[in-house]
């Protein structure tokens, strides 16, 4: 085993010296890309294997990932970069399959809403096929069920559902042993994504007490409300799992504050909405310097680079007029407005040029 | 330089940023199939290379092994890492492609380059005494520089600049006519000379050792093929560098008359202080569309691909502004650059007189 690692840095140190890069394996990429995507080394590639539909507007895509993938943990999500148009998109969702199947059949799945407006999630919708290759990061979160068992009450709406689905699969395979409530809120009966799997669900997993409310069917709409939380038995024991839009979210967080629960005792997950839509002179935003560890607030039209030396910071930069690009850093979410072009940038992953971006709302700079 | 007042040259930097404009809002696909072909391409010249060497041993193949090699080094340097660096595909977000991490096959760190040529070289382009890479403090290029005896023998060491060119390029941030007048010291440059020497040795290593010692009994040919292979890169890149700004034409400023400019101005300084030279296709592709010079001053971070598409709108704005484009076949470019290193080997006085005689 060691002898295999200090082989493996060798060849790593080898590979750098040769191709100048930190990433050597990924250097025929290109190439292999053409014989067969399944050889490329940058990410962990993903071959989709079938596009299953949910809802009008969501769909399930079955993806096979190359078997050097490490897996993952109900509840977890994953990064996903599809290319659209010449742009890499990297964009993160929860995987909405149990851990089994991956370890069974090598299989994983995404089960991914419609956004209005939003480009990737219309691009896989419109555009991905069966048979394509997508890239795949390594899995994050820790939206994990509690071991070892715990009375459990899931709290989901639209498609928050997708990680509580996969933990709920999982606690159904290995027979958890603890009352699991699941109440969820969909805007109307069409919108229930994996209708048949929850029933099959309810039906071989007697511990799962499954409601589905449906808020937009009656003329008030119909959210989640205290009565909902005090009819769970046992409610004060249970662990409670949050995953839905913002709205849901935040009710539900004020509801369970009023009867006491620790912060402790409430997990969440961040579930992506579409930002509101800030009209083009909304200007400024809350600036997250990761590496600094530091978080300032901009207003106006205030660059990122001048923010940042407002700050104290001192980044890297040359012609502050966008030629040299000696100051592009990663951002790693929030929206930003090119200064000389007025384009707005999308929310995801990206490099943007410091001296001429605006942020346009919050944003994070891995600076 | 041309004379503009502040009112023309707005108008010139709205005419320049329409052309910008109009390619940043068509990039896309087509501009990411384009480098990707080029990198599968070098990825290809260099595995065969490699691969032939070992075989050099029959002539025909140690010549081809050779070629072959050097186009790769001068497809990687010129097409990719150039311009990759440029940030001319940043907006495709491949960190393979990303302008700040990008490190290149040839002696200069990437990091040294971003410093030393996309901010100090295009943002003070051809300004005596700020844009060092005007005449690389080697050579004396204009009359504007004081004329010193050691410059009758320039030409030798224009020679020598372009077959060490890649280490040339790697020392270029020592600034030693700096560390010659003691303006700064040797313990600044430390830093420098450490990532230099990192990178520098690693080059060396990689084709200098590790290929000959790898197909041992054949080591010598392998190591002359290798050599070879830089060697051509060498002077092929330094040849179509200095066609880019050292032609006849190509205008050099002073650090008074770009005080506070505007951007207008800037660019003006790009039109003027750079030259084309005209070919085929894969001349264009090899010289990492430098042989389009005057487009890659004004717009360095527009993939360079699309330089001879937008030359013609360029052009038409030249004209319009009254400015010279300066372009011609490359025999003739290249012919201007070797006079004018030659002219300027000698006093102004002294060509003068020699002009009147």
């Amino acid at each position: 085993m060691l002898a295999k690692q200090t082989q493996q840095k060798a060849l790593h140190w080898l590979g750098r010296q040769l191709f100048n890069r930190d990433d050597p394996e990924a250097f025929f990429d290109p190439l292999l890309e053409r014989i067969n995507p399944m050889w490329v080394q940058e990410y962990t590639p993903a071959r989709v294997e079938q596009i299953l539909s949910e809802t009008g507007d969501t769909k399930t895509l079955v993806l096979k990932p190359a078997r050097r993938w490490s897996g993952f943990r109900a509840g977890q999500h994953v990064n996903i970069c599809v290319e659209v148009d010449g742009v890499r998109r990297n964009r993160t969702f929860s995987l909405s399959s149990s851990p089994l199947l991956w370890q069974e059949q090598g299989l994983v799945t995404l089960t991914i809403k419609r956004l209005p407006g939003g480009l990737v999630t219309n691009w896989l919708h419109d555009h991905l096929q069966t048979g394509a290759v997508i890239g795949l990061g390594e899995a994050f979160g820790d939206f994990l069920i509690p071991e070892p068992a715990q009375p459990v009450l899931f709290i989901a709406g639209g498609s928050g559902i997708t990680p509580v689905l996969s933990q709920l699969e999982t606690m159904a395979a290995q027979d958890y042993r603890a009352p699991v409530t699941l109440l969820y809120f969909v805007r109307t009966r069409d919108d229930v994504i994996a209708r048949e799997k929850l029933l099959a669900l309810k039906a071989r997993y007697s511990a799962l007490t499954l409601n589905i409310i449906a808020t937009n069917e009656s003329r008030e709409p119909r959210y989640l409300r205290g009565q909902d939380l005090d009819t769970v038995p046992g409610i004060k024991a249970r662990q409670v799992y949050l995953c839905g839009p913002k709205g849901l979210m935040d009710l539900a967080q004020g509801l369970l504050s009023e009867r006491g629960f620790a912060d402790a005792d409430i997990h969440s997950t961040f579930f992506s909405v579409p930002s509101a839509n800030l009209g083009n002179e909304t200007l400024g935003g809350e600036v997250q310097f990761e590496s600094s560890q530091m978080m300032v607030d901009s207003e106006g039209d205030a660059t990122l680079l001048e923010i940042a030396e407002a700050a104290g910071l001192t980044p890297r930069h040359g012609c502050r007029m966008g030629i040299c690009h000696q100051c592009s850093c990663r951002k790693t979410t929030g929206t930003v407005i090119n200064r000389l072009t007025g384009q707005t940038s999308g929310p995801g992953e990206e490099t943007v040029q410091l001296c001429i971006s605006v942020p346009r709302g919050p944003v994070s700079l891995d600076l | 330089m041309k004379k503009m007042t502040e009112a023309q040259l707005a108008e010139l930097e709205t005419d320049l940023n329409a052309i910008r404009e109009e390619v940043l809002a068509d990039l896309g696909e087509r501009d990411a199939r384009y480098i990707r072909r080029m990198i599968r391409l070098h990825r290809s010249l260099e595995a065969g290379g490699r691969i032939m060497m070992p075989f050099g041993f029959l002539p025909p193949v140690f010549v081809a092994a050779t070629a072959t090699l050097g186009i790769a080094k001068i497809l990687e340097n010129m097409e990719i890492g150039h311009n990759v660096m440029h940030g001319q595909y940043d907006w495709m977000n491949d960190p393979s492609l990303n302008s700040q991490t990008y490190e290149w096959d040839t002696v200069c760190t990437g990091d040294s380059w971003r410093r030393t040529h996309n901010y100090e070289h295009h943002t003070y382009t051809n300004i005596i005494g700020k844009d060092r890479d005007y005449g690389y403090a080697v050579l004396r290029l204009t009359d504007d520089e004081p004329w010193k005896p050691w410059h009758t023998l320039q030409f030798i060491n224009y020679i020598l600049l372009s077959v060490f060119f890649q280490w040339g390029v790697g020392l270029h941030e020592l600034e030693t006519e700096k560390l010659r007048s003691r303006e700064i010291s040797w313990r600044e440059k430390l830093p420098f000379l450490k990532q230099f020497a990192r990178k520098g040795g690693r080059q060396a290593f990689k084709d200098y050792v590790f290929f000959p010692l790898l197909t041992f009994p054949v080591a010598p040919i392998v190591l002359a093929g290798n050599v070879g292979a830089n060697l051509i890169r060498n002077l092929w890149s330094s040849t179509v560098i200095f066609c880019g700004h050292f032609t006849q034409d190509a205008e050099t400023f002073t650090e008074e008359e770009c005080e506070g400019e505007s951007k207008g101005h800037w660019y003006l300084r790009q039109l003027t202080g750079s030259s084309n030279f005209t070919g085929g296709r894969w001349l264009h592709i090899l010289s990492g569309h430098l042989s389009y010079q005057v487009e890659h001053h004004v717009f360095p971070d527009l993939p360079a691909h699309r330089y001879p598409e937008i030359s013609g709108k360029v052009q038409a704005v030249c004209r319009k502004h009254g400015i010279h484009y300066n372009t011609g076949s490359f025999a003739k470019q290249y012919g201007t650059v070797v006079k004018r290193i030659l002219r300027h080997s000698l006093p102004e006085k002294l060509m003068g007189m020699a002009r009147a005689a």
